[in-house]
């Protein structure tokens, strides 16, 4: 239990990556399933900043002022700057690939005037 | 001694996280179980400014500056502009239910498997975890010595790590051909072929006078902090995919309260994408122009030729060429992007 406490980013982690996964196999419009995709890649992207995020520690920006000085910064007082970037690209990448899913839903309406999984089904069966 | 940032350390802070962390997860839910679609892309986004809130709290701060601009901002206006030009309501249908039970159960095992990975995490916080010991010192110790950027984000992203960030600028740009090429249709075969399929969206050019001078009069502004935010990202949180985003959402701020026909007056189809391009050439072109003064790929230190200042700076100025790179093909990518949903692939008329 005291574990679940200090990994509970961990936990929120878990939880947002399988409520995403579920709106992706479960819910039936597509929309939906987008915005399920973009949760679970928020959730992967919370777990990188958990990982990389230090106790008491500042923003990865150096200046004379803090308890850092930027002759000689003290590292565990500073925020890990590597993960941090990995997900900010991530994120940039995340929006374009939104964007490509959002236009074949699009197109899938054209065809079937419906964002529904089963009416599409059916639509194609005729 | 008391200029910049100082946090005092023994802010009591973690209750406020376990605080937010627990509404994302209820935003999370609430935005995939509402049944209206425009209410779930709404509650979607105020779910993105949550997460902004954490990774801030976390010290990530260019992270939660690119959540605001894109995850809250932009990812909102393509949902809003899809559901636009579609049915906004989404049908409840009936049963499905067993279904559903399934997957939850499914998905539940695959959490607790996940879970019982967590007692060998590392602790949160732990400053000695591999992640936070092994090759992240080398990137603030050196920062300053090697380009003379304080902001340690930056200079990884562009310098340190410059393939990792010209193959996502890459992403990008391919991301926005692919929209391009599954959306837009050819305006002549579309009234032959296709004339009545979409349900025509109410529009109304003149509808709001309020809208339309206060989008007038914050636009400039916006470009002005954006241009701001891609020339000081060596200093503060900040940099070319920021500021490109900022700038794309000027623009788009301009196509929704006047119209497409306004933005693309401006900026012609022809232009928009030569210009996504123009943004990943520059970067690779800033690459190749190292190699060519003897240098590695995007080793910027050997342009101090051309660049003003010795090595360091060289390397400093290489960074804000690229990050004006990205920032252009950010920016003219998400235009495409937004122009290419909201009008349908017409390029005529749309949200």
């Amino acid at each position: 239990m005291e574990n679940l406490i200090a990994n509970f980013n961990y936990v929120i982690v878990v939880i947002l990556m399988m409520i995403g996964l579920w709106s992706m196999l479960a819910q039936k419009n597509l929309i939906k399933k987008c915005i399920g995709m973009a949760i679970f890649q928020t959730g992967i992207i919370l777990f990188f900043i958990s990982i990389g995020a230090k106790d008491n520690a500042l923003i990865p920006i150096l200046t004379e002022a803090a308890n850092h000085t930027y002759p000689d910064p003290d590292i565990a007082k500073i925020a890990n700057p590597l993960t941090q970037i990995l997900m900010l690209t991530a994120i940039v990448v995340g929006v374009a690939t939104l964007g490509v899913g959002l236009a074949l839903a699009q197109k899938i309406y054209q065809q079937h005037s419906s964002f529904d999984e089963d009416e599409i089904l059916e639509n194609q069966r005729k | 001694m008391e200029k910049g940032f100082r946090i005092v350390p023994e802010l009591p802070i973690w209750q406020f996280d376990v605080l937010l962390l627990i509404l994302v997860v209820l935003f999370a839910v609430v935005a995939l179980s509402i049944q209206n679609l425009m209410g779930a892309a709404v509650v979607f986004g105020a779910y993105s400014f949550m997460m902004c809130l954490i990774w801030a709290g976390m010290g990530a701060v260019d992270v939660a500056f690119t959540e605001a601009a894109v995850g809250a901002g932009v990812s909102t206006v393509f949902v809003v502009s899809t559901l636009y030009n579609t049915g906004a309501t989404m049908h409840r249908r009936a049963g499905g239910l067993g279904f559903k039970l399934f997957i939850g159960v499914v998905v539940t095992v695959a959490g607790v498997f996940l879970l019982s990975a967590l007692p060998d995490f590392p602790e949160w916080g732990d400053t000695d975890s591999p992640v936070n010991a092994t090759v992240a010192p080398y990137y603030i110790l050196n920062t300053i010595t090697d380009s003379h950027v304080p902001n340690v984000v930056t200079s990884v992203l562009a310098d340190y790590r410059g393939f990792d960030t010209l193959l996502e600028t890459t992403v990008v740009f391919i991301a926005c051909i692919a929209i391009y090429s599954i959306m837009r249709v050819d305006k002549a075969k579309f009234e032959t072929d296709e004339p009545t399929i979409v349900a025509a969206p109410r529009y109304d050019p003149g509808d709001s006078l309020i809208v339309r001078q206060t989008s007038r009069f914050m636009v400039p502004f916006m470009q002005l902090f954006a241009l701001y935010v891609i020339a000081h990202g060596h200093y503060s949180p900040g940099g070319g995919f920021q500021g490109g985003v900022i700038l794309g959402a000027s623009l788009i701020l301009l196509a929704i309260s006047f119209d497409l026909k306004f933005l693309l007056r401006q900026w012609s189809e022809k232009t928009l994408m030569l210009l996504v391009a123009a943004g990943v050439f520059l970067y690779a072109a800033v690459g190749l122009a190292c190699m060519f003064m003897g240098g590695d790929y995007l080793d910027y230190g050997f342009l101090d030729p051309i660049l003003p200042g010795e090595k360091d700076m060289a390397r400093s100025h290489g960074i804000l060429l690229v990050e004006i790179g990205v920032g252009i093909t950010v920016m003219f990518s998400m235009i495409a992007i937004h122009i290419n949903l909201a009008s349908n692939g017409r390029f005529d008329r749309g949200l």
